[in-house]
């Protein structure tokens, strides 16, 4: 499968601030590439250097293996976004500004017909198309947002934080068709806070911070790079001292914490520590109400490269 | 196509203020109409005067009295000062003379005596004393050659009789030229305030940051995107003032097929580009819908008010209609102002008239000028 995206060496300076400092990466045909960074970190600025929205100093970006302009209204044919902010038409209905938006792409009124339709099933909004976006909740007006975006079938789709502030069962919906468009063939650039989506959603991720590649790579890959294999927590009241010092000595811990009746445990490698732990509570006498295990999350990768939360 | 399709489905938010506009212009200028037609009517007065003759009622001094009687209304009031004083200022008399005694054979005499008067000093009270002058000039003038006083008085009312016929040759009519024109000084509220509101709201959705990011990015050329809005957003201007002019021929008639009422039509066209061109000015600063409606209060009822839409200019004070000056409303009223009573049309008379509607087309091309550079600024990112 060849490359969707090609951006080499991209530079973006404000004055002499570098809001994207020589980036290259590419998006293969029909992937979900993950972009995660803190606010600042660039994302954004990179996808509107994408798109030709904004201008920038060095570097040089393809799509379809043809150099995107600003006046590339073929490439841009081919190109859906879906921003952040709810771009809609307050005084249309649903059905209208769906409408709308596809026309700008579809001049043919059957095939647009059809694909507004398509449009509404995949967010779910089939019975809300004479509804106008302030009777929509923040969940509907976030699927019609997505739907207006990606009603002329794009072959390349962007995706800036579409389930920011959005209920469980719209975030689903959405987590949902995101998946079916890529089924259907689109090349998926997703950009967001939320690393359960990332995880769930992405072939490949990139970690962005202040305009640079920290990371990238599928999301086993990127949890190799963590030092950590295994966390394990467990909920005891009261522990004396002298035993967080005794689970220091074990020979994988890489890490002890006790706050809040809450013991952390983290481990470099992932092996027997469960197993391990149980018997030394049980030996010392040590009584617990919970005791679970997790892998390292994305986010443990994020917090070991950048030395910060995403959400910073 | 899909863009104008969009736009009329907006406008079809915005046509409950339009038919408000429509409202107001109808009724205020209705209102205004049915006013100038009880004033602009002429009805023939006489003065109301007191006499008060000392003298005996015989030769000039007869003449005098009869004269003044035949052409002014004579009260009857007391001859008591404090009470012609009284009546002088509630003005149940406007102006009183006092004929002296012997003032008849003083004036055959050639002693020329004094006739005391007191007067209001309104226009009723200019005319009786013009009434009176006009007696005393002409007698003066026949007695320096005609001795016999009966002869003396027959000429001098003989001559003062005598009257010029008046014809009023022009088919124009003026009283509904006025109502057209006062039709049209309101409008200047309806067409500014309808092209503000829609086209600032109009843009104001169109080219919103995300809507306009969302455009930016799709496969139609935003320079077209642009051209259409702008022919979308003109026809609406054109097909708003069109229908202003429509309601003016169902209001005033036949007057608009003269060559006055067409003008009227023409400047009124030229005020619509202007205002179009103040709109999309405004409507590229707007960035908050709701701004909107305070905007169109300030820009059109403020204009109207200083340029004399609603209140006629001649009541204005000169400092208000000198800041007037920098408002493209107050060329289009003078205009209309100036066709009120214009009998011909001519290039004397259209010269002014060319010179508004220029001065017009100047602030139109500096509020494009504008709005281009604001556009361009706004539509920089980065």
């Amino acid at each position: 499968m060849g490359n969707v995206i090609e951006v080499q060496n991209l530079t973006k300076e404000y004055k002499n601030i570098k809001a994207v400092d020589a980036l290259s990466f590419e998006v293969r045909e029909g992937e979900i590439l993950g972009l995660l960074g803190p606010n600042g970190s660039g994302k954004s600025t990179t996808i509107n250097c994408i798109l030709s929205l904004l201008n920038f100093s060095k570097g040089s970006i393809k799509l379809f293996g043809s150099e995107m302009k600003p006046d590339a209204y073929e490439l841009k044919s081919k190109v859906g976004v879906v921003f952040q902010d709810v771009a809609v038409f307050d005084e249309l209905t649903v059905y209208e500004n769906i409408d709308y938006f596809c026309g700008l792409y579809i001049k043919n009124k059957g095939i647009r017909k059809q694909y507004i339709q398509d449009a509404l099933t995949l967010v779910g909004l089939e019975e809300f198309t004479k509804f106008r976006p302030k009777q929509l909740s923040g969940g509907l007006l976030r699927r019609l947002n997505i739907a207006c975006g990606i009603a002329h079938k794009p072959k390349l789709i962007f995706l800036d934080e579409p389930t920011v502030a959005v209920d469980p069962q719209s975030r689903n919906n959405i987590l949902d068709g995101i998946k079916q468009l890529r089924d259907n063939g689109a090349t998926i650039v997703y950009t967001t806070h939320y690393m359960e989506e990332v995880e769930i959603l992405c072939d490949r991720v990139i970690i962005l911070d202040k305009g640079a590649i920290l990371a990238s790579g599928t999301n086993d890959e990127l949890k190799e790079l963590a030092k950590i294999e295994e966390k394990i927590t467990v909920e005891i009241s009261n522990l004396d001292a002298r035993y967080i010092e005794a689970i220091k000595q074990f020979e994988t811990v890489d890490m002890v914490t006790y706050s809040d009746n809450l013991l952390l445990i983290t481990y470099q490698k992932g092996k027997n520590n469960l197993v391990a732990l149980m018997d030394f509570l049980k030996q010392e006498g040590i009584e617990y109400s919970k005791i679970y295990s997790e892998r390292p999350t994305l986010n443990d990768v994020f917090l070991e490269l950048t030395g910060k939360e995403l959400r910073d | 196509m899909i863009v104008f399709k969009t736009f009329l489905r907006v406008l079809n938010q915005c046509k409950v203020p339009i038919i408000l506009y429509t409202v107001i212009l109808v009724a205020f200028a209705g209102f205004n109409m049915q006013a100038s037609d009880s004033s602009a009517g002429f009805m023939a007065s006489k003065p109301d005067v007191l006499l008060i003759n000392e003298d005996d009622n015989t030769g000039i001094t007869r003449g005098l009295t009869e004269y003044i009687e035949s052409n002014c209304t004579i009260v009857d009031i007391k001859n008591d000062e404090d009470a012609i004083n009284d009546a002088l200022f509630y003005r149940d008399v406007h102006y009183v003379i006092y004929i002296p005694q012997h003032y008849g054979e003083d004036f055959l005499n050639g002693l020329n005596p004094e006739i005391q008067i007191k007067s209001t000093g309104d226009f009723q009270a200019s005319y009786a004393e013009m009434l009176l002058s006009r007696y005393i000039k002409v007698a003066a003038i026949y007695a320096r050659y005609i001795e016999d006083e009966q002869e003396l008085t027959a000429k001098i009312g003989h001559t003062l009789s005598k009257q010029t016929e008046v014809e009023i040759t022009s088919t124009l009519d003026t009283n509904r030229l006025t109502k057209s024109a006062l039709y049209y000084n309101f409008a200047n509220y309806s067409i500014l305030a309808g092209c503000v509101y829609v086209i600032c709201l109009i843009l104001s959705s169109f080219k919103s940051e995300p809507i306009r990011k969302r455009t930016a990015i799709s496969s139609m050329e935003y320079k077209k995107y642009n051209r259409l809005l702008l022919v979308s957003n003109s026809l609406f201007a054109v097909v708003l003032w069109l229908f202003y002019v429509l309601l003016s021929f169902v209001l005033v008639g036949n007057v608009m097929f003269t060559a006055q009422g067409l003008v009227l039509i023409l400047n009124s066209f030229v005020f619509t580009l202007c205002a179009l061109t103040i709109a999309f000015l405004i409507g590229n600063l707007v960035k908050n819908k709701n701004a909107v409606n305070g905007i169109v209060n300030v820009v059109a009822l403020g204009s109207s008010f200083l340029c004399g839409a609603f209140v006629p200019v001649e009541w204005l004070p000169n400092s208000v209609l000198t800041v007037a000056h920098i408002l493209p409303s107050y060329w289009y009223i003078q205009t209309n102002e100036r066709l009120k009573t214009m009998e011909a049309l001519n290039f004397g008379t259209l010269r002014p008239i060319l010179f508004n509607m220029g001065m017009l087309l100047v602030f139109a091309l500096v509020f494009t000028v504008a709005a281009n550079l604001v556009s361009r600024a706004k539509r920089k990112i980065g």
